[in-house]
């Protein structure tokens, strides 16, 4: 610490001796303006920083009064944001004056104006002319940019873009932005590597700040291409830019039975149909979509159709599932699944199918005991004699 | 001679008769109260064990019947080693008794045909066993109710009457057989036990028997031995010939009937149970499809029992 301290203490002090050598020798009251010549849209209100300096001299009162101002303009002299009429800067010391142009909308375009400020002393007396260009198109103050403006994916993902920021005022600005997406889409604005959602920033003169757009489409929309644009405004600038989603439509199969009733009833040997609907609940048609099923060894599975040519977006169809249990399943409920697939996209559902099984050696059982009690009433009628 | 109006004339009143002294017999008695008392232990080890490991059952009640605790058989078990000794107690002298207290010709001179007087007396005992099996359902399903508090659901109460209804006609096979037995038997003793070994028999030596006797119809396969498994021939001779005895039958009827997760009463291979659910009960109707043939099996079997004593019965010289 006492080191680095001793590092800095010499470096301050070459600072402070080269500014007192590069100092030019200047000396006397000056009205300074950064931009002394400016362009105005008719209609607006602009200000032009101003600064009183004194070099040299011994403090003194100057009075200001704005000349030369054409008819219908208002020029007004601010100091410490309320209008003042005199100012005075101590030796070697400025005073910052704001000059508020008011231009009715009105004004006429003609050739530059020239408004001379006065700063009228004791002896001194200083004037600053600042000439005003009425423009129709001003240069932007603030800029908006993307480098990535489309992008691409589907209804699930997020679409994030980068938005660029620059403030070309020549003041602090704080800008505020927003939005404007198709109905249901979410936007909202995030630091450029964070999470905080923001709804304005403040950007330095002529520096530039990175903000993130983040789009969120609802998960129903359809296949195409969306505009955003973005506004970003402050202080009566705005800026504009257009980004735009370009949302890849998917097919999202599922397959349910009829009624959502996922059991089904088959007879042993036999073959059962069950109603399968196999709907799209995706953004995009589903194309080929091919039926299988898993189901217990020796089981037989077939469709009717096998194959669904097309299936439009939230759309269904049903299909017929041919259930045949081999003959030697016992009763009792089995798990089978069934499964409809479309270039990647797979959808599948567990059926629990009862198996019965035949009656016919029932009724075979009851031949017996018909045969048993034949065989009583044959007995009684042969041996009933006594 | 030809016999004159309905052969079953005089039928009610055996049937009456016999039922008021076997209901009155010191004998049966006995054996009633012997059966009340092991039903009750075997009831209370499997409230106990129901108890100790409960889990949720939608067949509770019936595991009243089927569950059992290390030293008692089970409800079922000791039904099945029972109703044959009751029936046999009830039947091995229904007609030689007659003759022994020399009371056949005077039945046989009421207007009482001999059809009329063999079926009363089987009905009768049927009935008595009948009482007797509806009075232990009822202290089943009241025990049932006093001890785990659980209401019977519909399909619960229709297994165990259908389980009721098997029962009886395994009474009936037994009851058939000890009625065969003295007619066949002047003497009551002889009769009873001859009876006695039948049921030995089945009960214990021919299940021991079947094994025997399947392995030398189909010796088992060495490809199955190596593996530790029985051969599926085999298994299969040795069921068709233990199903020979009542007992199994009756047993295998239970099973499929108190058990209704049980989806087969033959062997079941591996590719059956694939993709099955487990743990998931058969509707009734499957249930009785599967114990049908064991039910089939006990009431033609009693029936043509009853058959076989009718004929030797009417063949008969009563006048001795």
């Amino acid at each position: 610490m006492r080191a680095r301290f001793l590092a800095i203490v010499p470096a301050l002090a070459f600072a402070s001796v080269a500014i007192a050598a590069e100092r030019p020798d200047v000396k006397g009251l000056f009205l300074l303006a950064d931009y002394p010549a400016i362009s105005v849209q008719p209609g607006t209100t602009t200000n032009v920083s101003l600064k009183l300096q004194n070099i040299g001299l011994a403090p003194e009162r100057y009075q200001l009064s704005v000349s030369g101002v054409p008819a219908g303009w208002t020029a007004t002299l601010l100091g410490g944001g309320q209008p003042v009429a005199a100012a005075m800067p101590a030796t070697d010391a400025s005073v910052s004056l704001d000059l508020r142009l008011d231009i009715p909308a009105d004004a006429s375009a003609a050739a530059a104006q020239t408004l001379t400020i006065n700063a009228q002393g004791q002896g001194s007396n200083v004037s600053l002319p600042v000439a005003v260009t009425l423009a129709k198109e001003l240069p932007a103050k603030l800029k908006v940019d993307t480098a990535l403006p489309a992008l691409r994916g589907t209804s699930k993902s997020s679409f994030e873009y980068q938005l660029t920021i620059k403030n070309d005022a020549g003041r602090n600005l704080l800008v505020s932005f927003a939005a404007t997406a198709p109905r249901n889409f979410e936007t909202s604005f995030t630091e450029a590597y964070g999470t905080q959602e923001l709804s304005s920033v403040s950007i330095e003169a002529g520096k530039s700040k990175d903000v993130k757009l983040k789009v969120r489409p609802p998960s129903t929309v359809d296949a195409g291409s969306f505009p955003v644009s973005v506004t970003v405004s402050a202080e009566g600038a705005t800026a504009k830019t257009d980004v735009s989603l370009d949302i890849v439509g998917q097919p999202r199969l599922s397959v349910s039975g009829r009624d959502g009733l996922v059991s089904a009833r088959a007879e042993a040997g036999k073959q059962a149909s069950v109603p399968v609907l196999i709907s799209n609940t995706g953004s995009a048609p589903a194309d080929a979509i091919e039926l299988s099923a898993s189901s217990p060894t020796g089981w037989k599975v077939e469709f009717n159709p096998k194959i669904v040519d097309k299936l439009e977006p939230n759309k269904d169809v049903e299909v017929t599932a041919l259930i045949t249990p081999t003959e030697k399943s016992l009763a009792g409920d089995y798990m089978s699944t069934l499964r409809a697939s479309s270039r990647g996209e797979t959808a599948s559902t567990q059926f629990r199918v009862t198996v019965t099984t035949s009656t016919l050696w029932g009724i075979a059982g009851a031949g017996i005991i018909g045969v048993a009690l034949l065989l009583m009433v044959g007995a009684v009628a042969r041996f009933g004699r006594r | 001679m030809r016999r004159e109006g309905s052969a079953f004339q005089g039928l009610g009143t055996v049937v009456l008769k016999e039922l008021s002294d076997h209901l009155t017999s010191m004998r049966i008695i006995v054996i009633e109260l012997l059966i009340v008392l092991v039903a009750f232990a075997s009831l209370y080890g499997a409230t106990e064990r129901l108890r100790d490991t409960t889990q949720e059952d939608p067949f509770l009640l019936l595991k009243l019947f089927t569950v059992d605790r290390a030293p008692l058989p089970s409800f079922i078990g000791i039904l099945g080693f029972l109703i044959p000794i009751v029936a046999i107690g009830l039947g091995f002298d229904a007609i030689n008794s007659e003759y022994n207290r020399r009371t056949m010709s005077r039945i046989l001179a009421q207007p009482i045909y001999r059809d009329a007087l063999l079926l009363g007396k089987f009905l009768a005992g049927l009935a008595t066993l009948g009482v007797m099996l509806l009075c232990l359902w009822l202290i089943v399903i009241g025990y049932g109710l006093f001890a785990l508090g659980v209401p019977p659901g519909t399909e619960e109460i229709l297994r165990s009457l259908i389980f009721l209804g098997i029962a009886l006609a395994y009474c009936g096979v037994w009851l058939a057989l000890a009625i065969f037995l003295s007619i066949v038997f002047r003497s009551a003793a002889t009769a009873a036990l001859v009876a006695l070994g039948v049921w030995l028999f089945f009960t214990l030596i021919w299940p021991m028997l079947a094994q025997f006797l399947a392995q030398l119809i189909a010796p088992p396969d060495l490809a199955y031995l190596l593996r530790g498994l029985p051969s599926p021939d085999t298994v299969e001779w040795q069921q068709i010939l233990a199903r020979f005895s009542p007992n199994q039958l009756f047993g295998e009827c239970v099973l499929a009937l108190l058990s209704p997760t049980t989806r087969s009463l033959g062997p079941i291979y591996v590719e059956q149970l694939q993709g099955a659910v487990m743990g998931a009960g058969l509707p009734l109707g499957q249930s009785l499809l599967i114990a049908w043939p064991q039910m089939v099996g006990l009431v033609a079997g009693s029936i043509v029992m009853f058959v076989a004593s009718y004929i030797v019965f009417q063949r008969q010289e009563v006048r001795a």
